[in-house]
Protein backbone atom coordinates (compact mmCIF):
# COMPACT_ATOMS: atom_id res chain seq x y z
CA UNK A 1 0.00 0.00 0.00
CA UNK A 2 0.87 3.42 -0.24
CA UNK A 3 1.92 5.40 2.67
CA UNK A 4 -0.90 7.04 3.86
CA UNK A 5 0.03 10.27 5.53
CA UNK A 6 -0.84 10.64 9.24
CA UNK A 7 -1.34 14.01 10.33
CA UNK A 8 0.58 13.93 13.90
CA UNK A 9 1.64 16.34 16.38
CA UNK A 10 5.00 16.95 14.19
CA UNK A 11 3.95 16.90 11.10
CA UNK A 12 1.46 19.80 9.34
CA UNK A 13 -1.83 18.77 7.76
CA UNK A 14 -1.18 18.29 3.87
CA UNK A 15 -4.10 20.88 2.42
CA UNK A 16 -6.18 19.59 -0.01
CA UNK A 17 -5.40 20.02 -3.99
CA UNK A 18 -7.90 22.69 -4.52
CA UNK A 19 -6.21 24.52 -1.81
CA UNK A 20 -2.69 24.84 -3.33
CA UNK A 21 -1.18 27.62 -5.27
CA UNK A 22 -0.51 27.73 -8.86
CA UNK A 23 2.02 29.21 -10.69
CA UNK A 24 1.21 32.53 -12.16
CA UNK A 25 1.23 32.59 -15.81
CA UNK A 26 3.60 34.27 -17.68
CA UNK A 27 6.24 33.74 -20.15
CA UNK A 28 8.80 30.24 -20.09
CA UNK A 29 10.93 30.18 -16.93
CA UNK A 30 13.83 27.88 -15.65
CA UNK A 31 12.63 25.08 -13.00
CA UNK A 32 13.72 21.63 -12.17
CA UNK A 33 12.10 18.21 -11.94
CA UNK A 34 12.99 16.37 -8.38
CA UNK A 35 15.80 14.57 -10.37
CA UNK A 36 17.49 17.99 -10.87
CA UNK A 37 17.14 17.68 -14.30
CA UNK A 38 16.54 21.62 -16.13
CA UNK A 39 13.04 22.12 -17.30
CA UNK A 40 11.12 24.93 -19.48
CA UNK A 41 8.25 25.47 -17.38
CA UNK A 42 5.60 26.49 -19.47
CA UNK A 43 2.05 28.00 -18.00
CA UNK A 44 -0.16 30.35 -20.24
CA UNK A 45 -2.82 28.28 -21.93
CA UNK A 46 -1.72 29.22 -25.31
CA UNK A 47 2.17 28.24 -24.68
CA UNK A 48 0.85 24.99 -22.93
CA UNK A 49 -1.87 24.56 -25.95
CA UNK A 50 0.99 25.05 -28.64
CA UNK A 51 3.65 22.54 -26.40
CA UNK A 52 1.42 19.82 -26.71
CA UNK A 53 -0.01 19.62 -30.24
CA UNK A 54 3.51 21.48 -31.92
CA UNK A 55 5.39 17.92 -33.44
CA UNK A 56 8.46 19.68 -32.94
CA UNK A 57 8.15 18.91 -29.38
CA UNK A 58 7.40 14.95 -28.70
CA UNK A 59 7.68 12.35 -25.79
CA UNK A 60 9.60 9.60 -27.35
CA UNK A 61 12.41 12.03 -27.54
CA UNK A 62 12.26 12.20 -23.54
CA UNK A 63 13.75 8.57 -23.77
CA UNK A 64 16.27 8.68 -26.10
CA UNK A 65 19.69 7.62 -25.09
CA UNK A 66 20.84 10.84 -24.67
CA UNK A 67 18.07 12.58 -22.67
CA UNK A 68 18.72 13.64 -19.14
CA UNK A 69 16.88 12.06 -16.46
CA UNK A 70 13.13 12.47 -15.41
CA UNK A 71 12.37 10.21 -12.55
CA UNK A 72 14.21 9.38 -9.64
CA UNK A 73 12.23 6.15 -9.78
CA UNK A 74 10.86 5.16 -13.45
CA UNK A 75 7.29 4.01 -13.67
CA UNK A 76 5.04 3.21 -16.34
CA UNK A 77 4.85 6.39 -17.82
CA UNK A 78 8.78 5.60 -18.65
CA UNK A 79 7.69 2.80 -21.07
CA UNK A 80 9.19 3.20 -24.36
CA UNK A 81 6.74 0.93 -25.80
CA UNK A 82 3.92 3.09 -24.39
CA UNK A 83 1.20 4.90 -26.51
CA UNK A 84 2.41 8.24 -24.72
CA UNK A 85 5.94 7.74 -25.30
CA UNK A 86 4.85 7.34 -29.11
CA UNK A 87 5.10 9.79 -31.87
CA UNK A 88 3.97 10.36 -34.70
CA UNK A 89 2.59 7.36 -37.97
CA UNK A 90 3.59 5.01 -35.21
CA UNK A 91 1.60 6.91 -32.52
CA UNK A 92 -1.64 7.28 -35.07
CA UNK A 93 -0.88 3.33 -35.58
CA UNK A 94 -1.94 2.50 -31.79
CA UNK A 95 -4.32 4.78 -30.99
CA UNK A 96 -6.28 3.93 -33.73
CA UNK A 97 -7.07 0.59 -32.39
CA UNK A 98 -8.87 2.12 -29.66
CA UNK A 99 -9.72 5.83 -30.47
CA UNK A 100 -13.24 4.35 -31.66
CA UNK A 101 -14.32 3.20 -28.51
CA UNK A 102 -13.93 6.10 -27.06
CA UNK A 103 -15.50 8.66 -29.31
CA UNK A 104 -17.93 11.25 -27.26
CA UNK A 105 -20.68 9.03 -29.13
CA UNK A 106 -19.27 5.42 -28.46
CA UNK A 107 -19.18 6.71 -24.41
CA UNK A 108 -22.82 8.03 -24.44
CA UNK A 109 -23.89 4.07 -25.08
CA UNK A 110 -22.34 3.04 -21.94
CA UNK A 111 -24.59 5.72 -19.58
CA UNK A 112 -27.58 3.51 -18.91
CA UNK A 113 -24.91 0.85 -17.63
CA UNK A 114 -22.57 3.34 -16.06
CA UNK A 115 -25.74 5.01 -13.99
CA UNK A 116 -27.02 1.34 -13.12
CA UNK A 117 -23.74 0.54 -11.14
CA UNK A 118 -23.72 4.50 -9.55
CA UNK A 119 -27.31 3.80 -8.44
CA UNK A 120 -25.89 0.17 -7.14
CA UNK A 121 -22.87 1.82 -5.44
CA UNK A 122 -24.71 4.67 -4.03
CA UNK A 123 -27.21 1.98 -1.96
CA UNK A 124 -24.67 0.28 -0.89
CA UNK A 125 -23.02 3.47 0.77
CA UNK A 126 -26.58 4.77 2.05
CA UNK A 127 -27.13 0.93 3.53
CA UNK A 128 -23.68 0.88 4.95
CA UNK A 129 -23.72 4.28 6.99
CA UNK A 130 -23.54 6.44 8.59
CA UNK A 131 -20.12 7.01 8.77
CA UNK A 132 -18.95 5.24 5.56
CA UNK A 133 -15.37 6.01 3.68
CA UNK A 134 -16.36 7.38 0.25
CA UNK A 135 -13.31 5.84 -1.37
CA UNK A 136 -14.02 2.26 -0.38
CA UNK A 137 -17.65 2.74 -1.63
CA UNK A 138 -17.32 4.57 -4.60
CA UNK A 139 -14.74 6.90 -5.88
CA UNK A 140 -12.33 3.97 -5.83
CA UNK A 141 -15.34 1.23 -6.96
CA UNK A 142 -16.72 3.43 -9.63
CA UNK A 143 -13.99 3.25 -12.27
CA UNK A 144 -12.73 -0.06 -11.34
CA UNK A 145 -16.25 -1.27 -12.42
CA UNK A 146 -16.26 0.55 -15.16
CA UNK A 147 -12.94 -0.29 -16.61
CA UNK A 148 -13.25 -3.83 -15.51
CA UNK A 149 -16.22 -3.68 -17.61
CA UNK A 150 -15.14 -2.50 -20.70
CA UNK A 151 -12.15 -4.30 -20.54
CA UNK A 152 -14.01 -8.08 -19.72
CA UNK A 153 -11.57 -8.06 -16.19
CA UNK A 154 -14.37 -8.97 -14.15
CA UNK A 155 -12.70 -11.78 -12.27
CA UNK A 156 -9.59 -9.97 -11.44
CA UNK A 157 -8.80 -9.05 -7.78
CA UNK A 158 -8.71 -5.60 -7.04
CA UNK A 159 -6.23 -5.56 -4.46
CA UNK A 160 -3.62 -6.91 -7.17
CA UNK A 161 -4.99 -4.37 -8.97
CA UNK A 162 -4.39 -1.60 -7.14
CA UNK A 163 -0.92 -2.64 -6.12
CA UNK A 164 0.20 -2.70 -9.67
CA UNK A 165 -1.86 0.93 -10.08
CA UNK A 166 0.24 2.24 -7.21
CA UNK A 167 3.00 1.04 -8.08
CA UNK A 168 2.67 2.05 -11.91
CA UNK A 169 2.42 5.45 -10.74
CA UNK A 170 4.57 5.57 -7.54
CA UNK A 171 6.45 9.08 -7.85
CA UNK A 172 8.98 7.72 -3.83
CA UNK A 173 6.33 5.51 -2.56
CA UNK A 174 8.37 2.60 -3.85
CA UNK A 175 12.13 1.63 -4.66
CA UNK A 176 13.16 0.93 -8.52
CA UNK A 177 13.10 -2.96 -7.71
CA UNK A 178 9.87 -2.77 -6.12
CA UNK A 179 8.32 -1.09 -9.12
CA UNK A 180 10.25 -2.61 -11.97
CA UNK A 181 8.95 -5.89 -9.89
CA UNK A 182 5.05 -4.98 -9.66
CA UNK A 183 5.64 -4.07 -13.49
CA UNK A 184 6.89 -7.55 -14.61
CA UNK A 185 3.87 -8.98 -13.12
CA UNK A 186 1.35 -6.82 -14.31
CA UNK A 187 3.14 -6.64 -18.02
CA UNK A 188 2.77 -10.32 -17.98
CA UNK A 189 -0.76 -9.98 -17.20
CA UNK A 190 -1.16 -8.23 -19.95
CA UNK A 191 0.26 -9.88 -22.25
CA UNK A 192 -1.47 -13.17 -21.01
CA UNK A 193 -5.12 -11.34 -21.79
CA UNK A 194 -3.61 -10.05 -25.10
CA UNK A 195 -3.13 -13.86 -26.37
CA UNK A 196 -6.30 -15.27 -24.40
CA UNK A 197 -8.12 -12.51 -26.30
CA UNK A 198 -6.61 -13.03 -29.60
CA UNK A 199 -7.99 -17.09 -29.74
CA UNK A 200 -11.10 -16.39 -28.09
CA UNK A 201 -12.14 -12.88 -28.91
CA UNK A 202 -15.38 -11.77 -27.00
CA UNK A 203 -16.82 -7.98 -27.34
CA UNK A 204 -14.47 -6.50 -24.80
CA UNK A 205 -11.86 -3.65 -25.22
CA UNK A 206 -9.08 -6.05 -25.54
CA UNK A 207 -10.45 -8.11 -28.08
CA UNK A 208 -11.43 -5.51 -30.38
CA UNK A 209 -7.92 -3.52 -30.02
CA UNK A 210 -5.31 -6.94 -30.13
CA UNK A 211 -8.23 -7.28 -33.93
CA UNK A 212 -7.92 -4.24 -34.61
CA UNK A 213 -3.82 -4.26 -34.41
CA UNK A 214 -4.11 -7.71 -36.11
CA UNK A 215 -5.76 -6.33 -38.96
CA UNK A 216 -3.81 -3.32 -39.58
CA UNK A 217 -0.37 -5.05 -38.77
CA UNK A 218 3.04 -2.06 -37.38
CA UNK A 219 1.68 -2.78 -33.95
CA UNK A 220 3.89 -4.66 -31.92
CA UNK A 221 3.25 -6.89 -29.04
CA UNK A 222 5.17 -5.33 -26.99
CA UNK A 223 2.69 -2.04 -27.62
CA UNK A 224 -0.31 -3.83 -27.31
CA UNK A 225 0.58 -5.17 -24.08
CA UNK A 226 1.93 -1.94 -22.55
CA UNK A 227 -1.63 -0.29 -24.46
CA UNK A 228 -3.95 -3.07 -22.30
CA UNK A 229 -1.71 -2.01 -19.01
CA UNK A 230 -1.67 1.85 -19.75
CA UNK A 231 -5.40 1.17 -20.32
CA UNK A 232 -6.10 -0.41 -16.63
CA UNK A 233 -4.27 1.81 -14.65
CA UNK A 234 -5.20 4.99 -16.46
CA UNK A 235 -8.60 3.90 -17.30
CA UNK A 236 -9.41 4.02 -13.00
CA UNK A 237 -6.56 5.65 -11.20
CA UNK A 238 -7.02 9.56 -12.17
CA UNK A 239 -10.66 9.41 -12.50
CA UNK A 240 -10.54 7.76 -8.92
CA UNK A 241 -8.13 11.05 -7.93
CA UNK A 242 -10.65 13.52 -9.56
CA UNK A 243 -13.75 11.90 -7.84
CA UNK A 244 -12.28 11.80 -4.34
CA UNK A 245 -10.82 15.46 -4.35
CA UNK A 246 -13.90 16.61 -5.87
CA UNK A 247 -15.94 15.39 -2.92
CA UNK A 248 -13.09 17.20 -0.57
CA UNK A 249 -13.70 20.41 -2.16
CA UNK A 250 -17.67 20.01 -2.27
CA UNK A 251 -18.31 18.94 1.01
CA UNK A 252 -15.62 21.16 2.54
CA UNK A 253 -16.28 24.36 0.59
CA UNK A 254 -19.30 24.53 -1.37
CA UNK A 255 -22.91 23.22 0.13
CA UNK A 256 -24.79 24.99 -1.84
CA UNK A 257 -22.82 23.60 -5.06
CA UNK A 258 -23.52 19.98 -3.80
CA UNK A 259 -27.14 20.36 -3.38
CA UNK A 260 -27.72 21.57 -7.01
CA UNK A 261 -25.29 19.24 -8.41
CA UNK A 262 -28.24 16.62 -6.63
CA UNK A 263 -31.38 18.56 -7.94
CA UNK A 264 -29.78 19.09 -11.78
CA UNK A 265 -28.16 16.61 -14.07
CA UNK A 266 -27.37 19.35 -16.31
CA UNK A 267 -25.52 21.35 -13.71
CA UNK A 268 -23.86 18.08 -12.30
CA UNK A 269 -22.30 18.44 -16.00
CA UNK A 270 -21.17 21.59 -15.72
CA UNK A 271 -19.63 21.34 -12.38
CA UNK A 272 -17.52 18.48 -13.40
CA UNK A 273 -16.03 20.56 -16.20
CA UNK A 274 -15.60 23.38 -13.60
CA UNK A 275 -14.06 20.78 -11.46
CA UNK A 276 -11.51 19.17 -13.54
CA UNK A 277 -10.17 22.30 -14.59
CA UNK A 278 -9.77 23.96 -11.08
CA UNK A 279 -8.49 20.57 -9.34
CA UNK A 280 -5.35 19.48 -9.87
CA UNK A 281 -4.44 15.71 -9.65
CA UNK A 282 -1.35 16.11 -7.81
CA UNK A 283 1.49 18.15 -6.33
CA UNK A 284 3.59 20.21 -8.41
CA UNK A 285 6.65 19.29 -6.43
CA UNK A 286 6.28 15.90 -7.54
CA UNK A 287 5.39 16.58 -11.21
CA UNK A 288 5.07 20.15 -12.81
CA UNK A 289 4.02 19.60 -15.83
CA UNK A 290 2.94 17.40 -19.01
CA UNK A 291 6.46 16.71 -20.06
CA UNK A 292 7.91 17.00 -23.96
CA UNK A 293 11.51 17.43 -25.34
CA UNK A 294 12.07 19.92 -28.23
CA UNK A 295 13.58 18.11 -31.41
CA UNK A 296 14.58 21.10 -32.99
CA UNK A 297 14.95 24.92 -32.26
CA UNK A 298 11.13 26.33 -31.42
CA UNK A 299 9.75 29.33 -30.20
CA UNK A 300 7.27 29.14 -27.01
CA UNK A 301 5.74 32.24 -25.67
CA UNK A 302 8.33 34.37 -27.11
CA UNK A 303 11.22 32.33 -25.46
CA UNK A 304 13.66 30.46 -27.63
CA UNK A 305 13.55 26.89 -26.51
CA UNK A 306 16.52 25.29 -27.95
CA UNK A 307 16.62 21.28 -29.41
CA UNK A 308 16.82 18.67 -26.95
CA UNK A 309 15.14 20.76 -23.72
CA UNK A 310 13.22 19.44 -21.68
CA UNK A 311 9.60 21.08 -21.71
CA UNK A 312 7.12 20.94 -18.70
CA UNK A 313 3.56 21.99 -19.94
CA UNK A 314 2.17 23.54 -16.61
CA UNK A 315 -1.55 22.39 -16.94
CA UNK A 316 -2.66 23.39 -13.61
CA UNK A 317 -1.57 27.26 -14.21
CA UNK A 318 -2.84 27.37 -17.44
CA UNK A 319 -6.13 26.04 -16.18
CA UNK A 320 -6.17 29.33 -13.65
CA UNK A 321 -5.05 31.75 -17.07
CA UNK A 322 -6.97 34.88 -16.51
CA UNK A 323 -6.34 35.74 -19.91
CA UNK A 324 -8.70 32.87 -20.63
CA UNK A 325 -10.76 32.36 -17.57
CA UNK A 326 -12.40 34.36 -14.75
CA UNK A 327 -10.55 35.05 -11.77
CA UNK A 328 -10.81 33.52 -8.32
CA UNK A 329 -13.05 31.39 -6.96
CA UNK A 330 -14.88 29.61 -10.06
CA UNK A 331 -18.46 29.40 -10.19
CA UNK A 332 -19.12 25.80 -10.60
CA UNK A 333 -22.06 26.28 -13.00
CA UNK A 334 -20.96 28.73 -15.59
CA UNK A 335 -19.96 27.09 -18.82
CA UNK A 336 -16.30 26.53 -19.69
CA UNK A 337 -15.96 28.52 -22.96
CA UNK A 338 -12.66 27.26 -24.02
CA UNK A 339 -11.80 23.57 -23.18
CA UNK A 340 -9.38 23.56 -20.06
CA UNK A 341 -6.18 21.90 -20.32
CA UNK A 342 -6.96 18.83 -17.75
CA UNK A 343 -6.61 16.01 -20.43
CA UNK A 344 -3.98 18.00 -22.30
CA UNK A 345 -4.44 18.66 -25.64
CA UNK A 346 -2.26 17.35 -29.24
CA UNK A 347 -1.97 13.95 -30.59
CA UNK A 348 -2.05 12.82 -26.87
CA UNK A 349 -5.20 14.36 -25.69
CA UNK A 350 -6.21 11.99 -23.34
CA UNK A 351 -7.65 9.02 -24.85
CA UNK A 352 -10.53 8.36 -22.00
CA UNK A 353 -11.90 11.99 -21.47
CA UNK A 354 -15.76 11.35 -22.52
CA UNK A 355 -15.71 7.99 -20.14
CA UNK A 356 -14.41 10.30 -17.23
CA UNK A 357 -16.44 12.78 -17.01
CA UNK A 358 -19.29 10.60 -17.87
CA UNK A 359 -18.27 8.50 -14.59
CA UNK A 360 -17.61 11.96 -12.47
CA UNK A 361 -20.56 13.78 -13.41
CA UNK A 362 -22.96 10.37 -12.78
CA UNK A 363 -21.14 9.82 -9.94
CA UNK A 364 -21.56 13.12 -8.20
CA UNK A 365 -24.97 13.71 -9.19
CA UNK A 366 -26.55 10.45 -7.87
CA UNK A 367 -24.97 10.76 -4.85
CA UNK A 368 -25.42 14.37 -3.78
CA UNK A 369 -29.31 13.29 -5.27
CA UNK A 370 -29.82 10.22 -2.47
CA UNK A 371 -27.81 12.28 -0.11
CA UNK A 372 -27.94 16.12 -0.19
CA UNK A 373 -27.03 16.47 3.10
CA UNK A 374 -23.67 14.39 2.90
CA UNK A 375 -21.02 15.73 4.63
CA UNK A 376 -17.16 15.12 6.00
CA UNK A 377 -17.08 13.53 9.03
CA UNK A 378 -13.55 14.46 9.69
CA UNK A 379 -12.47 18.13 9.40
CA UNK A 380 -10.26 18.80 6.57
CA UNK A 381 -6.64 18.87 8.13
CA UNK A 382 -7.57 14.79 9.16
CA UNK A 383 -7.92 13.32 5.82
CA UNK A 384 -5.51 10.55 5.42
CA UNK A 385 -4.19 10.95 1.84
CA UNK A 386 -2.20 8.97 -0.50
CA UNK A 387 1.13 9.84 -1.03
CA UNK A 388 4.63 9.11 -2.98
CA UNK A 389 2.32 8.84 -6.03
CA UNK A 390 1.95 11.23 -9.39
CA UNK A 391 -1.78 12.03 -8.23
CA UNK A 392 -2.76 12.73 -5.10
CA UNK A 393 -5.89 11.79 -3.31
CA UNK A 394 -7.77 10.74 -0.38
CA UNK A 395 -6.85 7.19 0.85
CA UNK A 396 -10.32 7.34 3.32
CA UNK A 397 -12.70 9.87 3.35
CA UNK A 398 -15.20 9.28 6.12
CA UNK A 399 -18.76 10.95 5.34
CA UNK A 400 -21.76 11.19 7.25
CA UNK A 401 -24.91 12.35 6.76
CA UNK B 1 -27.47 4.71 -47.06
CA UNK B 2 -28.22 7.41 -48.78
CA UNK B 3 -26.71 9.05 -52.11
CA UNK B 4 -24.46 11.42 -49.84
CA UNK B 5 -23.45 8.95 -47.80
CA UNK B 6 -19.68 7.81 -47.27
CA UNK B 7 -18.09 7.12 -50.37
CA UNK B 8 -20.79 7.78 -52.73
CA UNK B 9 -18.40 10.83 -54.53
CA UNK B 10 -21.16 13.56 -53.80
CA UNK B 11 -19.80 17.00 -52.70
CA UNK B 12 -19.95 17.27 -49.16
CA UNK B 13 -19.09 20.66 -47.25
CA UNK B 14 -16.62 20.41 -44.54
CA UNK B 15 -15.93 22.35 -41.00
CA UNK B 16 -14.07 22.10 -38.33
CA UNK B 17 -15.32 23.90 -35.07
CA UNK B 18 -12.14 25.50 -34.29
CA UNK B 19 -13.05 25.97 -30.50
CA UNK B 20 -13.56 22.19 -29.57
CA UNK B 21 -10.89 21.23 -31.93
CA UNK B 22 -7.94 20.06 -29.09
CA UNK B 23 -5.56 19.43 -32.09
CA UNK B 24 -4.50 15.40 -31.54
CA UNK B 25 -4.21 15.76 -35.95
CA UNK B 26 -6.15 12.43 -35.75
CA UNK B 27 -8.35 13.53 -38.67
CA UNK B 28 -5.20 15.11 -41.36
CA UNK B 29 -3.87 11.64 -41.00
CA UNK B 30 -6.91 10.08 -41.76
CA UNK B 31 -7.90 12.23 -44.57
CA UNK B 32 -4.89 13.87 -45.63
CA UNK B 33 -6.71 15.43 -48.89
CA UNK B 34 -9.47 17.41 -47.08
CA UNK B 35 -8.39 18.45 -43.98
CA UNK B 36 -4.82 19.57 -42.21
CA UNK B 37 -3.42 20.63 -38.81
CA UNK B 38 -2.74 24.50 -38.89
CA UNK B 39 0.49 25.82 -37.56
CA UNK B 40 -1.97 26.95 -34.26
CA UNK B 41 -2.25 23.12 -33.68
CA UNK B 42 -6.37 23.34 -34.95
CA UNK B 43 -7.53 21.38 -37.88
CA UNK B 44 -9.00 22.82 -40.92
CA UNK B 45 -10.41 21.97 -43.75
CA UNK B 46 -8.50 22.47 -47.25
CA UNK B 47 -11.46 23.27 -49.11
CA UNK B 48 -15.10 24.27 -47.32
CA UNK B 49 -16.03 22.00 -50.46
CA UNK B 50 -14.74 18.25 -50.75
CA UNK B 51 -15.22 14.72 -52.61
CA UNK B 52 -16.84 12.64 -50.06
CA UNK B 53 -15.06 9.85 -49.14
CA UNK B 54 -14.26 7.07 -46.99
CA UNK B 55 -11.47 8.67 -45.29
CA UNK B 56 -13.32 12.02 -44.66
CA UNK B 57 -15.98 10.29 -42.71
CA UNK B 58 -13.05 8.14 -41.07
CA UNK B 59 -11.72 11.16 -39.76
CA UNK B 60 -15.14 13.14 -38.56
CA UNK B 61 -16.09 9.79 -36.62
CA UNK B 62 -12.69 9.58 -35.22
CA UNK B 63 -12.41 13.05 -33.67
CA UNK B 64 -11.98 12.79 -30.01
CA UNK B 65 -14.13 16.17 -29.82
CA UNK B 66 -17.24 15.54 -32.68
CA UNK B 67 -15.07 18.83 -34.01
CA UNK B 68 -15.54 17.54 -37.33
CA UNK B 69 -18.97 18.05 -39.55
CA UNK B 70 -19.33 16.93 -43.06
CA UNK B 71 -22.44 17.88 -44.43
CA UNK B 72 -23.93 17.06 -48.10
CA UNK B 73 -23.44 20.57 -50.00
CA UNK B 74 -26.30 20.10 -51.69
CA UNK B 75 -29.12 19.48 -49.22
CA UNK B 76 -26.84 20.10 -45.80
CA UNK B 77 -28.03 16.88 -44.58
CA UNK B 78 -24.94 15.51 -41.89
CA UNK B 79 -23.19 12.69 -43.42
CA UNK B 80 -20.46 12.41 -40.96
CA UNK B 81 -19.88 11.91 -38.03
CA UNK B 82 -23.55 9.70 -38.26
CA UNK B 83 -24.48 6.77 -36.05
C1 LIG C 1 -10.21 12.50 -14.68
C2 LIG C 1 -9.63 11.53 -15.30
C3 LIG C 1 -8.49 11.66 -16.27
C4 LIG C 1 -7.57 12.66 -16.42
C5 LIG C 1 -7.46 13.96 -15.64
C6 LIG C 1 -6.68 12.26 -17.50
C7 LIG C 1 -5.64 13.04 -17.98
C8 LIG C 1 -4.84 12.71 -19.06
C9 LIG C 1 -3.82 13.57 -19.63
C10 LIG C 1 -3.44 14.96 -19.13
C11 LIG C 1 -3.26 12.91 -20.67
C12 LIG C 1 -2.14 13.44 -21.59
C13 LIG C 1 -0.78 13.23 -21.03
C14 LIG C 1 0.28 13.96 -21.81
O1 LIG C 1 -0.01 14.56 -22.85
O2 LIG C 1 1.45 13.97 -21.38
C15 LIG C 1 -3.90 11.62 -20.76
C16 LIG C 1 -3.58 10.65 -21.68
C17 LIG C 1 -4.17 9.41 -21.71
N1 LIG C 1 -5.28 9.00 -20.97
FE1 LIG C 1 -6.25 10.06 -19.55
N2 LIG C 1 -7.06 11.04 -17.97
C18 LIG C 1 -8.17 10.63 -17.26
C19 LIG C 1 -8.90 9.46 -17.43
C20 LIG C 1 -8.60 8.49 -18.36
C21 LIG C 1 -9.38 7.30 -18.60
C22 LIG C 1 -10.70 6.96 -17.92
C23 LIG C 1 -8.71 6.58 -19.56
C24 LIG C 1 -9.01 5.25 -20.22
C25 LIG C 1 -10.05 4.59 -20.27
C26 LIG C 1 -7.53 7.33 -19.94
C27 LIG C 1 -6.60 6.92 -20.86
C28 LIG C 1 -5.57 7.70 -21.34
C29 LIG C 1 -4.62 7.25 -22.34
C30 LIG C 1 -4.57 5.89 -22.99
C31 LIG C 1 -3.74 8.34 -22.58
C32 LIG C 1 -2.56 8.39 -23.57
C33 LIG C 1 -3.07 8.91 -24.87
C34 LIG C 1 -1.98 9.04 -25.94
O3 LIG C 1 -0.79 9.08 -25.62
O4 LIG C 1 -2.35 9.07 -27.12
N3 LIG C 1 -7.51 8.48 -19.19
N4 LIG C 1 -4.88 11.53 -19.77
S1 LIG D 1 -9.41 14.99 -34.93
FE1 LIG D 1 -10.74 16.57 -34.05
S2 LIG D 1 -9.59 17.37 -32.31
FE2 LIG D 1 -8.15 16.23 -33.56
S3 LIG D 1 -7.23 17.80 -34.88
FE3 LIG D 1 -8.95 16.91 -36.01
S4 LIG D 1 -10.67 18.23 -35.51
FE4 LIG D 1 -9.10 18.69 -34.03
Amino acid sequence: MTTAHHPGPDTPPLIPLHCLRHVEPGPPRQAALPTGTAVWLVTRHADVRQVLADPRLNRASLYAADAPRLMVTPNILDDPASLLNSDGPEHQRIRRTVQRAFTPRAIERWRPWVSSVVDELVADLVAAGPPVDAVAALTRQLPVAVISRLMALEGLDHERLAHWSDHALSATAYSAEEIAGAMREFGAFGHQLVVERRKNPGDDLVSSLVQAADQTGGVTEEQLTSLVCGLVVAGHETTMTTLGNALVYLLDEDRAAWRRIGADPEAASAATEQLLREIPLGDREVLPGLLRRAVEDVEIGGVLIPAGAVVAADAVSANHDPLVYPEGTPDLFAPLGTPSLTFGAGPHHCLGAWLARMELELGLHKLARRLPGLRLALPVEEIEWRQGLLTRSPQRLEVSW
Amino acid sequence: MTAAGPGAGGEVRVEVDRIRCVGTGLCAATAPDALELGADGRARALRAIAADSEELTEAAEMCPVEAISVRSAATGEQVAPRW
